[in-house]
């Protein structure tokens, strides 16, 4: 059985994606999960998940819109010319620009 | 958990479902983050009517998709209230169908034209994204985690409300007119978004105890201020004199004449006895009820559900 592997480097941050893990049973899924997602790198916590029950939507399925796929400009903060910003406006401005720039392949990482 | 452990502890996302929290917080976040959501709906409905009345088609776009962004936060955060174990999404529904249901003062007024929205997509939402900025760091982690999608989406939401303002600000003397009545009418209201002066919060001192609340009344009021008021200043707008507002420099504090403002109406709005409030509630109400049917197929998980699967069945 195949199980999905999610990390949680610290306390109070988001589980995230690590890869996955094959194993017979939850009890030894979560002992390799263990052993091969959080032995080296820093975990708080995982999450193991059996890959029959996780449920999926492609992006490029029919009548799928999901974000990325679409051109919307308009509803992006960055399409808006207003000069300087009240802190909190500029920093969802900068996490939208953020996710423009992976859409558009310029990410470094 | 008892509360005296939880006040020790309390900090940004220091609390979640697996915590076992005692009844009074869970029932003080439920309040908040129903209040809350309450208001994403109420707010998304009352800007609605602007997807037809907008002036262009980049307009119409980005208002509807600003309406169908506010629905969204809307269930997110039921989903985060929800998550506390006091009352169930359905429960909250229903009551703010029957009119128990609170939210925020501003939504309870109509909006009777494309003037008008810039108060409410520029200056109420700005004053709420301040509000929310500060709940990044609420105690409840299921809320800011709905907070954190909040405010990716809400820089748009200000923006776009800022460029419609700086349009009709730099358009006609009619334009103008019309804008500085529009914000005549509404720069009151805007004052009370952030509720009474923290002396009269009933409220507010247990949520910022258990760290549910970050910043009080007055604090958030007035770092409003000192953002929107250059603001509105820039477009040209007119600070009516009432209600007074005066600003210590000593302390870079705004301090406002609350004697200027109408409580008793802010009162009446708040219990949801406002007529035109009244009527707003009762209109989503009917609705609720209209498509009651579509909901119950949906929750049906008999074998002849109306989406003619057995999904539920077929383990």
């Amino acid at each position: 059985m195949r199980f999905e592997v999610f990390r949680q480097e610290k306390r109070k941050e988001y589980h995230q994606h690590v890869g996955d893990v094959h194993a017979p049973d939850m009890e030894l899924a979560k002992q390799y999960a263990q052993v091969i997602h959080a032995r080296r790198k820093p975990a708080n916590s995982l999450w193991v998940v059996p890959k029959d029950e996780i449920g999926t939507v492609d992006a490029d399925e029919q009548s799928v819109e999901m974000g990325g796929t679409t051109q919307k400009q308009y509803r992006w903060a960055t399409n808006f010319a207003t000069g300087e910003m009240p802190e909190e406006i500029e920093e969802s401005e900068r996490e939208q620009q953020s996710v423009e720039r992976d859409a558009a392949g310029e990410s470094d990482d | 958990m008892n509360i005296e452990q939880v006040k020790e502890r309390a900090g940004p996302r220091e609390f979640g479902p697996s915590d076992e929290m005692p009844e009074p917080y869970r029932k003080a976040a439920t309040r908040m983050i129903q209040f809350h959501a309450n208001s994403e709906i109420m707010g998304a409905l009352i800007e609605r009517p602007f997807i037809r009345q907008a002036p262009s088609l980049e307009r119409k776009l980005a208002v509807s998709a600003q309406v169908q962004d506010e629905i969204g936060h809307g269930q997110l955060l039921y989903r985060a209230a929800e998550q506390l174990g006091v009352k169930t999404r359905e429960e909250m529904l229903d009551e703010l169908a029957d009119g128990r249901g609170k939210f925020l003062n501003c939504f309870h007024y109509p909006l009777d034209h494309w003037y008008e929205l810039p108060m409410i997509m520029f200056f109420v939402d700005g004053a709420a994204m301040r509000r929310q900025a500060s709940l990044k760091r609420t105690s409840w982690e299921p809320y800011a985690h709905a907070i954190d999608k909040i405010c990716f989406e809400e820089g748009f939401h200000i923006k776009h409300g800022e460029d419609i303002l700086r349009e009709i600000a730099t358009g006609s003397r009619r334009d103008k007119e019309l804008l500085q009545d529009a914000f005549e009418k509404w720069w009151p209201r805007i004052l009370q978004f952030f509720g009474p002066t923290d002396d009269d919060s009933t409220h507010g001192g247990f949520a910022q105890e258990v760290g549910l609340k970050t910043m009080s009344n007055d604090d958030l009021r007035n770092a409003f201020l000192n953002a929107y008021l250059p603001k509105a200043e820039k477009y040209g707008l007119e600070i009516p004199e009432y209600p007074r507002i005066e600003y210590d420099e000593s302390r870079d504090h705004y301090e406002i004449e609350n004697s200027d403002l109408d409580w008793a109406e802010f009162e009446t709005v708040s219990k949801n006895e406002y007529p035109p409030g009244r009527e707003q509630i009762d209109s989503r109400g009917r609705r609720q009820e209209a498509v009651d049917w579509v909901r119950e197929a949906i929750m049906d998980d008999s074998t002849t559900a109306v989406t003619g699967t057995t999904g539920a069945a077929a383990d």
